[in-house]
C-alpha cells in the first residue's frame, strides 16, 4: 500500500477578488522509503501540494489517503494529530521559534504529544547530535548559522519519528556546500532510516538525491521521471 | 504540559522585556490604587471601630429619641421623650444608667450695679451625676474654672453654669440663682457650685453624643431636681445605659426598648454594634466608591494588555503557524497566549499588591499625624489572595479574544505570514 495518494485533487482558493484554481485534477502516489522531488515553476502549485500532502490544507475535491486512511474524513484536530506524529516539515526559512534554545524547538512537538519532559529533552539531545549539533543545544536561532538552523529544523521534524518528511526549498537559503550537507542528511533518513522524503525544490543538486522527479505545471503532473 | 505552556509563555515575555514592562506597568498603577485605597479604607474602618469602642464600650448602650437612628430616619416626632429612670434602673441586666433632660426656663440671676436683677429665659440641662462618675468618657472633658467643682450625687440644688450664661446672670460660684419650673411648683434657688471652663481652641466643649454638648450658654442641674421643677421626665434627650457584667448588650438593650415603647417612651436603642455597622456602611461605601474610581485605572491596564496581546498575536503569526504545523492543536494555542496574558496580569498583581501595601501604609502614617490618630495599617489576606487571583483573571480574560484570534489562525495563511 502506498504511503500517499493522491487522485484527481482540485484546490481552489480565493485571493482577494479572483479565484485561484493552484490545483486542477492531480494525481501522485507516493511509496513508502522513497525520496520524491517535486519541480516546476512558481505559480504551479508546489506549495499548495506540499499542503495538502502535509495535512496542514484540504483538497476542495479530489481523494487524498494517508496510510489508507482519507484525509476528507479527518476532523481539525484528527489532522493535528496525524500531521504531529507522521509528518515532519522542512521549510526554506527554517522556521525556528526565535525564543526558544535549540533543544526547545526540537521538543516543541513532543511537548504538543504531551511527551514526558525527560524522555523528549532526551529525544531532542540525540536528534540534535545526529545532525551534528550536540555543542550547539542551549543556543537560540539568532546564534546559530542558516545551515546550523536547518539541521535543527530536520532535528525538529524527526522528534516524533514520523513517516514522511515534507521539504519545501530545504537548501533555497543556504549556499551550495552547506545544502549540499542538508540534503546528505535528507538522503540519509531515506537510507538509514527508511522515511520517506518529499523535497519542493529548483535546486539540481537536490534533484540528483531524489529517486523520482515529478514536474508539474499548472495544477497537474506534467512528467514524472525516475532518476537513475 | 501547562508547565511547558508557562515556560513557552514565559519565554516569550521575556523575549519581548520593554513591551512586557510596560504593559505590567499598566496593569499595576491599576492594583496599586485600588489596593492601597481599599487597605487605608480598612485602616480607617477599624480604627473608627477602635475608637467607637473606646468612648462607648462593649457593654454600654444609648437610647435616642425613636426615629433619630438608623436607616429609617424620620422628620416625625419630637427630639426629646418621655423617661422612667428609676424604672429604667431596675430592669434585669441594667447595671446603671444616666440621662439628661433639657428646658427652656426662666432664671434670675444677680443684680447688677443699677439694681436691676439679670434674668432670662435660658436652657436648662438636668444630667445624672452618674453621667459624671460612670460615664465619663461620653461627656467628654467637662472641666470648672478654677474654685469651683461639679456637682454629685447627693447633691440637689446646685448648678453649674457655662461661662457665658454666669456672665449674663452676673453670678460667681457660692451664689445663687432662681429658676422657674411649671406655673403650679414653686421656684427654687440654687447654688453656683462651678462654672465651665472655656475650651482653649474656641471649640464648643462636646461628649461624644450630641445631646449633650458642653455648652457656654447653659445651666446644668442635677437630674433629679428636673422633677421638683418640672415633674416626671417627659423632656429626656438622650440616656446611656450600662449593662450588668457578662450581659448580652443587644438582648438587654432590645428588651428595654420594647418595655419603654410599651410604658409610652418613644425611644430607640442604640448599641454600639449599631453605631459600628452605621460607620461601617458609610466608610465602606466611599471605600467603594474610591476602589471604583481606582478600577477604572485597572480596566485601562486590562486594555493595555488585550493591545499588546494583540500585536503579540500579529508579529507572532508565523510562530503560530510553525506551532500549528509541528502539531498545535487551537487548544494550545489559546492556552499559551491566554497564560501569556494572565502572567502579565499576575505579575501586575504582584508588584501592584506590594506598592499598594506599601502606598497605604505611608498614607496611614499621614493621615494620622494630620488627625493625630494611630491609623491601623491592615494588609488584608482576603484583600491580597483576591488581588493576586483577580489581577491573572484580569489578564486572562484581556487576553482570551487575541488568543481566540491567534488560535483561529489557519495554518496555511499562518505560514506564509510575513
Amino acid at each position: 500500500m502506498p504511503l500517499l495518494e493522491l487522485a484527481g485533487i482540485t484546490k481552489d482558493y480565493r485571493l482577494g477578488k479572483t479565484f485561484v484554481h493552484a490545483l486542477r485534477g492531480l494525481d501522485l502516489t507516493i511509496e513508502q522509503g522513497e525520496i520524491v522531488a517535486l519541480m516546476g515553476p512558481s505559480g504551479s502549485g508546489k506549495s499548495t501540494l506540499m499542503h495538502i500532502l502535509g495535512a496542514l490544507d484540504t483538497p476542495t475535491s479530489g481523494m487524498a489517503a494517508f496510510d489508507g486512511q482519507s484525509l476528507q474524513q479527518l476532523s481539525e484536530n484528527q489532522l493535528v494529530t496525524l500531521r504531529g506524529r507522521k509528518v515532519g516539515f522542512v521549510f526554506q526559512t527554517f522556521n525556528l521559534v526565535p525564543t526558544l534554545s535549540a533543544q526547545k524547538n526540537v521538543e516543541l512537538p513532543m511537548i504538543f504529544l504531551g511527551v514526558p519532559k525527560r524522555k523528549r529533552a532526551a529525544r531532542a539531545k540525540e536528534l540534535l547530535t545526529k545532525v551534528g549539533l550536540a555543542d550547539r543545544i542551549r543556543h537560540k536561532p539568532n546564534e546559530l548559522s542558516g545551515g546550523e538552523r536547518q539541521r535543527v529544523a530536520i532535528a525538529r521534524a524527526l522528534a516524533n519519528n514520523p513517516e514522511i518528511i515534507l521539504a519545501d526549498e530545504p537548501t533555497g537559503n543556504l549556499d551550495t556546500e552547506t545544502g549540499g550537507t542538508i540534503l546528505e542528511l535528507l538522503r540519509r533518513l531515506s537510507v538509514d532510516d527508511g522515511k520517506t522524503v518529499v523535497l519542493v525544490t529548483h535546486d539540481p543538486e537536490a534533484v540528483r538525491i531524489a529517486g523520482r522527479v515529478i514536474r508539474l505545471r499548472d495544477g497537474r503532473t506534467v512528467e514524472e521521471k525516475a532518476n537513475a | 504540559m501547562l508547565r511547558d505552556f508557562l515556560v513557552l509563555a514565559g519565554s516569550s515575555i521575556l523575549h519581548r522585556k520593554i513591551r512586557s514592562w510596560l504593559t505590567v506597568i499598566g496593569v499595576f498603577i491599576g492594583i496599586t490604587a485600588v489596593v492601597a485605597l481599599i487597605s487605608v479604607g480598612l485602616g480607617l474602618e477599624r480604627t473608627i471601630d477602635d475608637e467607637v469602642a473606646k468612648v462607648f464600650g462593649v457593654d454600654t448602650f444609648v437610647l435616642a429619641p425613636r426615629g433619630s437612628f438608623g436607616p429609617a430616619r424620620s422628620s416625625e416626632g419630637s427630639n426629646q421623650y418621655a423617661l422612667d429612670l428609676e424604672w429604667l434602673r431596675t430592669l434585669d441586666g441594667v447595671q446603671t444608667a444616666a440621662a439628661v433632660r433639657q428646658r427652656t426656663a426662666f432664671v434670675q440671676g444677680q443684680p447688677g450695679p443699677e439694681g436691676r436683677l439679670a434674668q432670662g429665659f435660658l436652657p436648662v440641662m438636668g444630667l445624672s451625676p452618674e453621667l459624671i462618675t460612670s460615664f465619663s468618657s461620653f461627656v467628654g472633658s467637662l472641666e470648672v474654672e478654677p474654685g469651683g467643682r461639679l456637682f454629685q450625687e447627693a447633691d440637689s440644688v446646685v448648678a453649674v453654669l457655662g461661662r457665658e450664661v454666669a456672665t449674663r446672670l452676673r453670678v460667681d460660684v457660692g451664689q445663687t440663682i432662681v429658676i422657674a419650673g411649671d406655673a403650679d411648683k414653686p421656684e427654687i434657688t440654687f447654688t453656683v457650685v462651678g462654672i465651665l471652663a472655656t475650651a482653649d481652641d474656641e471649640r464648643p466643649q462636646q461628649g461624644f453624643t450630641s445631646g449633650m454638648p458642653a455648652s457656654a450658654t447653659t445651666i446644668y442641674i442635677p437630674y433629679g431636681t428636673m422633677e421638683s421643677l418640672w415633674g416626671p421626665a417627659q423632656d429626656v434627650l438622650v440616656t446611656l445605659v450600662r449593662t450588668a457584667p457578662g450581659r448580652d448588650v443587644d438582648e438587654v438593650a432590645n428588651r428595654a426598648q420594647a418595655e419603654l415603647r410599651a410604658r409610652g417612651s418613644r425611644v430607640t436603642a442604640i448599641t454600639y454594634s449599631d453605631i459600628s455597622s452605621a460607620i461601617g456602611t458609610v466608610t465602606s461605601t466611599v471605600s467603594a466608591f474610591l476602589a471604583g474610581i481606582a478600577g477604572i485605572s485597572l480596566l485601562v491596564g486590562g486594555v493595555g494588555v488585550m493591545n499588546t496581546m494583540f500585536t503579540s498575536v500579529l508579529e507572532r503569526t508565523k510562530e503560530i503557524g510553525i506551532m500549528k504545523a509541528v502539531g498545535a492543536k487551537n487548544s494550545h494555542i489559546l492556552s499559551i497566549f491566554v497564560i501569556e496574558s494572565g502572567m502579565m496580569g499576575l505579575v501586575g498583581g504582584i508588584v501592584g499588591t506590594l506598592l499598594g501595601l506599601g502606598l497605604s501604609a505611608v498614607a496611614s502614617a499621614i493621615i494620622g499625624r494630620m488627625f493625630d490618630v494611630r491609623i491601623a495599617v491592615v494588609a488584608s489576606p482576603v484583600l491580597i489572595t483576591a488581588t493576586l487571583g483577580g489581577s491573572f483573571l484580569l489578564g486572562a480574560v484581556a487576553g482570551l479574544w487575541p488568543a481566540r484570534r491567534a488560535s483561529k489562525l489557519p495554518v496555511v495563511d499562518a505560514l506564509r505570514y510575513e
